[in-house]
């Protein structure tokens, strides 16, 4: 779970009022010679996160394969160096829990996350079992952030999350959907339900979200954690052995990686993306696009257009 | 959920972990269980032996070795080291022990017949080659799919077995291997190994070859001595 280091309540407390205005003012960095990263504040508390967090579908689900379990914490490791802390996973991960538990531990890293999982279970009322069940796997004391994945059962684990968070056994509540499925429905959530997370799935070629859940999210103060931010890796399937448009250096874009994030976490209405990755070097790849400049309201239509014609 | 949800999802939305993660099992479960691991192959290599002679005792022998295979690869592939990282292998693990414990069980009703030749080559043949397909996607040779622990190998071979047995037994014995092959074709083509499809595509190849190669057992002479009929009581 996240303590408030005193570089991070500096960022959370002194840049969180700049960030919705512009998320190009968001960059920020603790000490001279440490470079800047892009953080986010969440609506509800003011208190910052970093703009790219860390998923963990099927890439973390290794079973007792010890080997992949020294090589995933590697994997953490990086994620932690490069000012990493938002961890997403699920019970329907498979050991997904369990490898992340086991990397915090021999990393030592437990305080030094933001901690979001989900409740997955058509059970209304296993909510609290399978949440102890998920902290005892991770090794910690309580989530940061419990969400309802892909709305099952949601009003049932809903009704119970927000009892949890009024007692302190959860710091922040939401709910799930992905791959632009019920929008409709999680909108009507958004409008009714005091929620502080959403997520769901934005990249630049999947931009139904921008439509209604978006604009919702920011008027209803809603942090948006974005899953699918590669399209599960097919973005890179189909556009790595393109060539980087002229301009991407103007918007802050060093490779393919950073093109795709940086479109994702200059939308003011995101708060972090979450991408998944089994590569050390995937990982220092994408943690790249918390550093630097973002692009832009026309360089963002001018990236979605050039994929658009590739 | 509705239809269209449904629509939405593609073969890969329900694989939850990567090709290194499952091929890699193969050879953990070899380096673990070695050197013990031979006695499953060794046992698969005679088990056509025994199949083939006349007397009833080898040839439920040979069932038996078939059920112990189905309970190896049961409990240790699919139960241990595959259920951690998939939720139906646990399932279908499961099953796989109840499908061996069952042959175990046939006692007299073991193989009606002697194994013919073809179908006793036919047995070798899959024994001996289709663990290597397992290597052809992960050049290791510890990554060897071997009898009696791998799937694959066990139910391609031993469909040849089930094949002979008298309906509506046969189809009983037949259903797991067949809902098996089903979905491993499907895990396999979603994770992109190719060459595992070879598993799938050899339990169907074989098993026209043991429809064609065992005549009907209700048909054979040989047959009728051994299964017990209404005016015949077995021990
Ligand atoms: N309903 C829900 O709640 C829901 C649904 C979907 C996802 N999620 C969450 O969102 C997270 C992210 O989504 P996702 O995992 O489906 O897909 P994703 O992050 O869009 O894509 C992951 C894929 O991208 C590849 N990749 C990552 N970085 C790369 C790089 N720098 N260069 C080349 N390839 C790279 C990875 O391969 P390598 O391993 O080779 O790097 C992996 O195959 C999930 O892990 C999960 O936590 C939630």
């Amino acid at each position: 779970m996240l303590e408030l280091s005193r570089r991070r309540f500096l960022i959370g407390v002194g840049l969180s009022g700049l960030a919705v205005a512009s998320p190009r003012l968001m960059a920020a960095g603790s000490s001279a010679g440490e470079q800047a990263f892009h953080s986010r504040p969440i609506p509800s508390t003011g208190e910052s996160v970093p703009a790219i967090g860390m998923g963990t579908w099927i890439t973390f689900n290794v079973g007792g394969d010890q080997y992949l379990i020294d090589q995933r914490t590697r994997v953490l490791e990086t994620f932690l160096e490069r000012n990493g802390t938002v961890i997403d996973c699920s019970p329907m991960y498979g050991s997904a829990a369990d490898v992340i538990g086991a990397g915090l531990d021999k990393l030592h890293a437990h305080d030094r996350i933001f901690a979001a999982t989900k409740i997955w279970t058509s059970d209304g009322s296993e909510t609290r079992e399978q949440a102890a069940t998920s902290e005892r796997r991770w090794g910690i004391d309580r989530f940061d952030l419990l969400q309802v994945h892909n709305l099952l059962a949601w009003q049932e684990h809903l009704a119970t999350l927000k009892e949890m968070k009024a007692e302190g056994r959860v710091r922040y509540i939401g709910i799930t959907t992905s791959h632009g499925r019920r929008h409709s429905e999680l909108a009507r959530v958004m409008e009714t339900e005091p929620l502080d997370f959403v997520q769901l799935t934005y990249n630049v070629l999947d931009r139904e979200a921008e439509e209604r859940l978006l604009p919702l999210a920011r008027e209803r103060g809603i942090a948006v954690l974005v899953n699918r931010p590669f399209q599960g890796g097919s973005l890179f399937r189909r556009f790595q052995s393109e060539p980087l448009p002229s301009w991407a250096g103007e918007a802050g874009v060093g490779n393919w990686a950073e093109f795709f994030l940086k479109f994702i976490i200059s939308h003011p209405a995101v708060t972090c993306a979450i991408p998944a990755t089994t590569s050390v070097e995937h990982m220092q790849e994408n943690m790249g696009a918390m550093y630097g400049q973002l692009p832009d309201a026309s360089q963002r239509r001018m990236m979605a257009e050039y994929v658009r014609q590739l | 959920m509705n239809g269209a949800t449904w629509l939405s999802y593609s073969l890969q939305d329900f694989v939850m972990f990567g090709p290194e993660v499952f091929l890699r099992l193969f050879a953990r479960i070899n380096q673990d269980l070695w050197p013990w691991l031979l006695l499953w192959p060794l046992a698969g290599l005679v088990l056509p032996w025994f199949g083939r002679q006349a007397a009833e005792l080898p040839r439920r022998l040979a069932m038996a070795l078939a059920g112990l295979a189905w309970i190896g690869c049961g409990y240790l592939f699919l139960v241990r080291y595959y259920g951690p990282v998939n939720w139906p292998a646990t399932g279908f693990g499961w099953a796989f022990v109840v499908q061996g414990l069952l042959l175990l069980l046939l006692k007299g009703r073991a193989l009606p017949a002697p194994m013919t030749w073809p179908a006793a080559v036919s047995w070798w043949l899959a024994i001996l080659l289709l663990p290597w397909l397992s290597v052809l996607e992960m050049p290791d040779l510890w990554a060897l799919a071997l009898f009696g622990l791998a799937p694959g190998v066990t139910v391609a071979a031993t469909v040849l077995l089930f094949a002979r047995q008298p309906s509506p037994l046969r189809w009983l014995l037949l259903a797991l291997p067949l809902a098996w092959t089903l979905f491993s074709a499907a895990t396999y083509w979603a994770l992109g190994t190719f060459w595992l499809l070879g598993f799938p595509v050899a339990t169907l190849v074989l098993l026209v070859v043991a429809f064609r190669v065992n005549p009907s057992p209700a048909q054979t002479p040989d047959s009728q001595s051994v299964r017990p009929g209404p005016g015949r009581q077995s021990p």
